[in-house]
């Protein structure tokens, strides 16, 4: 059982790595092919723009799935200088859950949105699908709920080992 | 709805991460409004909407790169060349190294790790107080944020739909004005140390200058493509990435081509940080807008203040508990659109009130409870929290003069600016 997170956890991690890495040198390889293009060519792919703003969306949507499992999303850091370690992760847990629920909940909506827009058959990029493009939205608030579910759940565990190992 | 509200302040104030703070609250409106709550998908989506956008991974990836690589030396032995003869010259070197470097990687700390690791040495074995060093390392990470391209420029050109280039040349002169009056300080503490580092060599010039060639080209690229209005600033952030990485990674080889997807990876965890807060708020901020909640502050505003000082004042007062408790990437897309048809109501000049904005965030980095360069100077430079902050008053209080300068001095941020 553990084994299998362990693995889940590090092919996570590895899929985040390759589509950050993808989509960061595809755009700078597009956007600089672009201005060269239009320099010396005097010509240019009229779909670059587009394509270029959807990986900005997309890597936003898997830096934050990064964020999540890195726990780097921007938090107001008030209380964990001044409240002992034990209310802090108390405070954590019930938190974390919190922003698991909110998660969720966009996501959920996220998928019917996907769903009408495969039903309207709206397209980007002149004819592909928009729920292609889209589909990163409830892909990333359901494994940002995830990763909060997990997070809050270690927290729980960590808290009841006799001692108060701090988790890292 | 007033209970509610008060339950996501407590859980900001716990912790939970702000993007589900504000999207929380958002959902809310449109469930009060009978909106579909698929709006809120839809605009987070809307970020693919925005133009320049893309010059925020881009830039925070090559700061990366930068602050990775050994540039920070090279930047610091030519700056070192170039102004070490003035008495007192380090820390004039410290300011100015430190603000180039921050308005090329974004002000995220990485400047004091990268920069403050080798000046907070070099500072002490030059004879400076221990106290005056951490207190100056400190404040200069934050301190190039008003020069072209950081990170917050672009952020409130976009939120507040800013022409980005005029934003460039309205924070030069402030930037200059709150280099000039912190170099102004360090000279007067340091009025009885005042031994020149070394005498001025072109030798050293050179051998500086070429050691640093790669780099020497950047900002002429960034800093000239835009303000002739070459570039786009989206473009000049793609150059300025592919250029980087090409140099530090395949050239000069700092970076090893196996470390170079975790380095893509922390900087992309930082912007999907700020972008996701961008994305949920734009939900907020139509959600607010739909409501008329500007307009609604505008008019209690002005049956409590008449005049545009009035409302400056006011307004400072506002950014600098703002920036006490808010990082300035949430600040901007969370507060700007807020005040913007209310400074506009003022006849507040858009492009003047971003300057006062970032310039009183700028602050935030060094202001208790949550400021973050106190937090990352006190684990670096393994020194109690307390001795930081105690460190940091004097320059917190020249950099608070120099925001009220200002604020109340519009010509300073409009000046470059043409047809303004």
């Amino acid at each position: 059982m553990a084994t299998l997170i362990q693995r889940l956890d590090a092919f996570g991690r590895l899929a985040e790595n390759v589509a950050l890495v993808g989509l960061l040198s595809g755009m700078m390889l597009l956007a600089v092919g672009q201005i060269v293009l239009r320099e010396f060519f005097n010509t240019g792919f009229v779909w670059a723009d587009e394509l270029i703003k959807l990986m900005v969306l997309w890597l936003a949507m898997v830096g934050s799935i990064a964020a999540g499992r890195d726990n780097r999303h921007i938090r107001i850091d008030l209380l964990s200088h001044v409240l002992p370690d034990r209310l802090v992760r108390v405070s954590r847990v019930l938190v974390d859950l919190f922003a698991a629920v909110v998660c969720g909940v966009i996501a959920w909506h996220a998928w019917r949105y996907l769903q009408l827009e495969i039903e309207f058959e709206d397209t980007v990029l002149i004819d592909t699908p928009a729920w292609i493009a889209h589909s990163i939205m409830p892909l990333a608030f359901m494994l940002l709920a995830y990763r909060f579910v997990v997070s809050s759940l270690s927290l729980l565990t960590a808290q009841r080992r006799p001692g108060g190992e701090t988790a890292a | 709805m007033i209970a509610l509200s008060l339950v996501l302040l407590l859980l900001a104030i716990l912790g939970a991460p702000l993007f589900a703070i504000i999207a929380s609250s958002a959902m809310l409106g449109f469930y009060r409004e009978e909106t579909d709550l698929m709006n809120m998908a839809l605009e987070v989506q809307s970020i693919a909407d925005l133009p320049f956008l893309a010059a925020i991974p881009l830039f925070t990836f090559a700061g990366y790169v930068l602050s990775e690589s050994n540039a920070p030396q090279r930047l610091v032995r030519v700056t070192n060349a170039l102004l070490g003869w003035m008495p007192g010259g380090l820390a004039l070197v410290c300011l100015a190294a430190c603000a180039f470097f921050t308005a090329f990687t974004g002000a995220s700390g990485v400047t004091i790790i990268a920069l403050g690791a080798i000046l907070y040495p070099a500072l002490k074995q030059d004879g400076y107080d221990d106290k005056f060093n951490l207190g100056l390392v400190t404040s200069s990470g934050s301190l190039g944020l008003l020069f072209a391209p950081s990170l917050p420029l672009i952020l409130y050109g976009v939120v507040a739909e800013v022409p980005i280039d005029s934003l460039f040349l309205a924070g030069v002169l402030p930037g200059l004005l709150m280099l000039a009056m912190l170099s102004g300080w360090s000279f007067w503490v340091n009025r009885d140390n005042r031994k020149p580092l070394a005498d001025f060599s072109l030798r050293e010039v050179g051998a500086a200058l070429r050691e640093a060639i790669w780099e020497l080209p950047l900002p002429f690229v960034v800093l000239g493509g835009i303000y002739s209005g070459f570039f786009a600033v989206s473009e000049a952030a793609a150059i300025t990435a592919l250029y980087v990485l090409i140099v530090e990674v395949f050239i000069l080889r700092e970076i090893p081509l196996k470390a170079l997807p975790n380095v893509m990876r922390q900087s992309m965890v930082l912007v999907g940080g700020i972008l996701i807060i961008l994305g949920v708020s734009l939900a907020s901020t139509n959600y607010m807008i739909g409501a008329g909640v500007p307009q609604l502050l505008f008019e209690y505003m002005q049956g409590l203040v008449s005049s545009p000082v009035m409302f400056l004042i006011l307004l400072l007062v506002f950014l600098l508990i703002l920036g006490a408790i808010l990082d300035i990437f949430s600040a901007i897309v969370l507060v700007v659109p807020l005040i913007l048809p209310i400074a506009a109501g003022y006849e507040i000049h858009p492009v003047h009130l971003g300057i006062v904005f970032l310039a009183a965030m700028q602050l935030g980095y060094l202001t208790p409870p949550v400021g973050l360069n106190l937090f990352i100077a006190s684990y670096r430079f393994e020194k109690p929290i307390m001795h930081v902050y105690a460190a940091t008053l004097p320059f917190l209080l020249i950099l608070f003069l120099s925001v009220i300068v200002i604020t109340f001095w519009p010509q300073l941020s409009l000046w470059l600016v043409p047809g303004t």
